[in-house]
């Protein structure tokens, strides 16, 4: 389809604010008569809570109020279970090391400092659960002990087919145990924000969510008052990927100024941000392939074990998404899928882009190219062999639905890389080798995909009202559009503004976002899932056509209105249904829509010091359509960027539940010179034709081949496979030392976070 | 005490304890709230401003240590509703996605230009290695940085 406004690489709608430091994040609003908040937090990671002394505190110097349990009207909370306390009650258990005990607040930030030590608490220590694998065996500690008589939150089973005649039909097996580590979202503005009750008596948040709405719906349960009572201000918000999808700070934020009747303000510091919230899991993933002698995958068993933390979180569906993506974008007829996530006294784990998508390939793409050495056959030739056309048959039991752009997205990948194709047959690129006889070089391939929009029956959905202002020649003046998607940095109020000025045939200029406060701009649903473009773009692109009707009726029966409002609500269920999974067999249609990638890595390893350099990323997305290709540029920069701090570098360390890796200064996340020189974006549009002008989804595909593809360039340099994350020098360089009879460090048996 | 500076080209005297930070100074006393806070502890680079033309981290920096210099923050930019050339080029290079790491960027490169018109890509990635991005692999704000530099065209 022509298009005059999509397809355009427009400047973003906030860059003005943002460039010049006008625009106002959490941490930056203050108001008169404000107070100030600091959090008590659990020192242990497991134990009962036998007594909390507020005394002292209260009697400090500006200390207006130490709120505790006592002051929470209904003390629960969670976005998928009410399985956390807002405040911890006396008698009551602490979980983690990110559990609260009571939130200080003074006239000062100072004063809450100094008071928030003074907060005895005594604790009886209770044993730690701190591996989900010794978590899930009868007779381990529980953590919830109150709730259920095991730490296993989750199983999901598939069954597809006769495993065992697969495998018995298969010439090779591979097998391979992988374990992926704790990733701290590490975006750069700190939780903040402020609390207040304004002139109608509203219970009031300004602070950083990724899905506003549900976050009122929560504080209504916990404050016990109507949702009505309650709205949250979101400003701009300085990064989220997943970390700002559960509340962080708006339970506490709307506690306090329910509580003082103040408004309150709380900023985290980065140790706070660090080590008391929520993080990506860990997976622990065990698999076994087969193959026939000319590359057809024939079999495929799979464990995969998450560490849920103390507490759900999205737990659930971000195992359920996992287990969905285990086997890879691959035709397999004969698959048995196991899928666990297990409560422990580790941090609480939860969305980060991918959402059980960005575990899965670092251990089916090391499969795939372990497969492809067993066989002696190229890896982008066996690749081409398995994956999924339109209408293949996922192991869930469902025909992938068109625009299946994932084979287009390896062939240019390849092509551009250096791959030659003669009749069906691949052929590597010859890279040479650096002079420097330690520096080897290698080369890696991985391809990857994941849903877009939420899942497994869950009704997707946004609201999109737009209002048109019309001038006196009746042209269209101005649009307004109100849609409740948190632009959370990826750019979505951009990219729902180019939708609506391509829908509405207007500039760019002359449409405004409404800014979010969820009592004046419908729910559009979390930030996440890769899911505004489609989601809330096609909410927005029909509001628009709708008021593009009304506007040219007006026009034609020239009713003099100045004013047209038009609203639309698109669930994804009328696009395509999803269901949950079977709890037999596990088929289902488990997703609305997908998107597509290839990247591959050319890397050189040092083999004397076991650092890894990327020299090099080719990055292949399909994205249906590219509604602002240099924003599609950007999150592919920003997708690379997280792959390659988890295949290399970043690694949240727990020891027996307490945290090691506190400041920037030990949780590393790459800077500009960690960066490969060079990344080639490779944008491949094959529609959607459920989508807004073809549009699926892309943020957080960005990121999930990066890591396999390294490992697997690690491997092709130098013959070590990193099955363990992330593939930090001592550990390459343990794996090649081994190779050559010196010793192994590498494998199972190790936890995430494990010192040695 | 009083701090006397000049910020952003104009003289300012505000009142401040001995201990003060400059990050705080800025942006709790005198409201200019585009200098972020990341950290507070100097690893990464969103609270960059320029002291006499010199990039400091200002959560770490004495606010009195100030007394008497030129400070120089994101909000003293733009002249005459005009953006500068770095700024422009962060527009158009696609450089900004949450953008709480611009301000410290901004400042940073402009350190760089304003002492090398003409910086190669190496001194360029230099200068901003100690400001951390989680958005955008940093090949857009490099690009931009060249693109005011005038080393690419767009």
């Amino acid at each position: 389809m022509k298009t005059q406004i999509v397809g355009r690489s427009l400047p973003r709608v906030d860059a003005w604010d943002k460039v010049t430091g006008q625009a106002r994040y959490p941490g930056d609003f203050s108001m008169p008569g404000m107070l100030h908040g600091k959090v008590v937090w659990s020192e242990y990671p497991h134990a009962r809570v036998r007594r909390i002394d507020t005394s002292k505190a209260e009697a400090h110097p500006g200390v207006v109020k130490v709120i505790t349990y006592k002051d929470v009207p209904v003390n629960e909370y969670g976005i998928n279970i009410y399985d956390q306390p807002v405040l911890v009650a006396e008698g009551d258990k602490v979980r983690w090391v990110g559990d609260r005990i009571a939130i200080v607040v003074a006239e000062t930030e100072r004063a809450a400092e100094e008071a928030r030590r003074l907060v005895k608490v005594d604790y009886e220590p209770l044993p730690v659960v701190s591996d989900p694998r010794e978590a899930m065996k009868p007779g381990s500690p529980l953590v919830h002990d109150e709730r259920s008589n095991t730490n296993i939150l989750h199983h999901i089973k598939i069954r597809k087919g006769d495993v065992e005649a697969g495998f018995a039909q298969a010439d090779v097996i591979v097998e391979g145990y992988y374990i992926t580590p704790y990733v701290e979202h590490a975006y750069l503005q700190p939780e903040a924000g402020l609390g207040y009750i304004d002139e109608q008596g509203r219970v009031t948040i300004v602070s950083a969510g990724q899905w506003p709405h549900d976050d009122i719906h929560q504080i209504a349960h916990l404050l016990n008052l109507p949702e009505d009572r309650i709205h949250e201000i979101v400003p701009a918000v300085g990064g989220a990927f997943g970390g700002r999808e559960d509340m962080y700070i708006q339970h506490l934020l709307a506690l306090c100024a329910y509580v003082v009747r103040r408004p309150v303000k709380i900023v985290f510091s980065r140790e706070e941000s660090i080590t008391r919230t929520g993080k990506r899991h860990p997976f622990y993933l065990r698999h076994r392939w087969g193959a026939t002698s000319d590359g057809k995958l024939m079999a495929v068993e799979i464990e995969g074990i998450s560490d849920a933390g103390a507490y759900a979180s999205t737990s659930i569906p971000v195992l359920a998404n996992a287990t969905s993506f285990f086997a890879g974008p691959y035709v397999v007829p004969n698959a048995r899928i196991d899928g666990y996530t297990v409560y422990t006294n580790n941090a609480v784990t939860m969305a980060m882009r991918g959402f059980g998508a960005t575990q899965p390939p670092v251990a089916y793409e090391q499969q795939m190219d372990k497969l492809a050495e067993a066989l002696g056959m190229d890896p982008v030739e066996l690749r081409l062999k398995n994956l999924f056309d339109e209408g293949s048959v996922a192991v869930t039991g469902n025909a992938m639905p068109p625009g299946v752009g994932i084979k287009e997205t390896l062939r240019q990948a390849a092509l551009a890389a250096g791959w030659r194709e003669e009749n069906g047959r691949w052929r590597r690129p010859d890279l040479g080798q650096p002079a420097a006889l330690h520096k080897r070089r290698g080369i890696g391939v991985a391809c990857a995909y994941k849903n877009v929009g939420y899942s497994f029956g869950f009704d997707d959905k946004t609201t999109a009202r737009v209002e048109l202002s019309l001038e006196e020649s009746g042209a269209i003046g101005r649009a307004r559009v109100r849609v409740g998607a948190s632009d959370v940095g990826e750019g979505v109020h951009t990219a729902l503004a180019q939708i609506a000025a391509e829908a509405l045939g207007v500039p760019l200029e002359r449409v405004e976002m409404a800014p979010l406060d969820t009592a004046e701009v419908p729910d559009a649903g979390s930030s996440s899932a890769s899911r505004h473009v489609y989601i809330s773009g096609n909410a927005v692109l029909r509001a628009c056509q709708e008021a593009k009707t009304r506007w040219e009726r007006a026009l034609r029966e020239e009713s003099g209105e100045t004013h047209i409002e038009a609203e639309y609500t698109f669930h994804g269920r009328n696009a395509r249904p999803t269901t949950s999974y079977d709890p037999q067999t596990g088929q289902c249609e488990p997703h609305i829509s997908y998107g597509y990638a290839t990247q591959i890595a050319l890397v050189e390893v040092d083999t004397e010091t076991g650092e890894v350099d990327v020299l090099k990323v080719w990055a292949a997305h399909d994205v249906g359509r590219a509604v602002n290709p240099e924003m599609v540029m950007g999150q592919i920069g920003g997708g690379v960027h997280m792959g390659l701090g988890y295949a290399l570098m970043e690694e949240f360390i727990q020891q027996e539940g307490l945290v090691r890796t506190r400041k920037f200064a030990e949780y590393q996340i790459p800077t500009v010179l960690d960066m490969p020189p060079e990344i080639v974006p490779i944008i491949v549009e094959v529609p959607d034709p459920t989508g807004p002008y073809g549009a699926k989804g892309l943020g957080e595909m960005t990121t999930l081949p990066t890591a396999p593809a390294i490992l697997n360039a690690i491997y092709d340099a130098v013959g070590v496979r990193l099955e363990w994350l992330p593939a930090t020098a001592e550990r390459v360089l343990s794996g090649f030392r081994s190779r050559r009879g010196f010793g192994n460090l590498n494998g199972a048996g190790h936890q995430p976070g494990e010192k040695r | 005490m009083l701090l006397e500076m000049t910020l952003n080209s104009k003289p300012v005297s505000v009142e401040i304890e001995a201990d003060d930070l400059l990050a705080d100074v800025l942006r709790d006393r005198l409201g200019l709230i585009g200098t972020k806070i990341g950290c507070n502890e100097g690893e990464c680079g969103a609270c960059t401003v320029l002291v006499d033309g010199q990039a400091v981290l200002s959560c770490l920096y004495p606010a009195l240590k100030a007394q008497g210099r030129r400070v120089e923050t994101v909000e003293g930019l733009v002249a005459d509703g005009e953006l500068h050339i770095l700024q422009q080029a962060f527009v158009e290079a696609g450089a900004v996605q949450c953008g709480f790491c611009t301000p410290g960027m901004l400042m940073a490169a402009k350190s760089l230009l304003d002492e090398n018109p003409h910086p190669s890509e190496a001194e360029i990635k230099e200068a901003i290695s100690g400001n951390l991005c989680r958005c955008t692999g940093y090949y857009q704000i490099t690009r931009a940085i060249q693109r005011a530099a005038g080393e690419v065209t767009p």
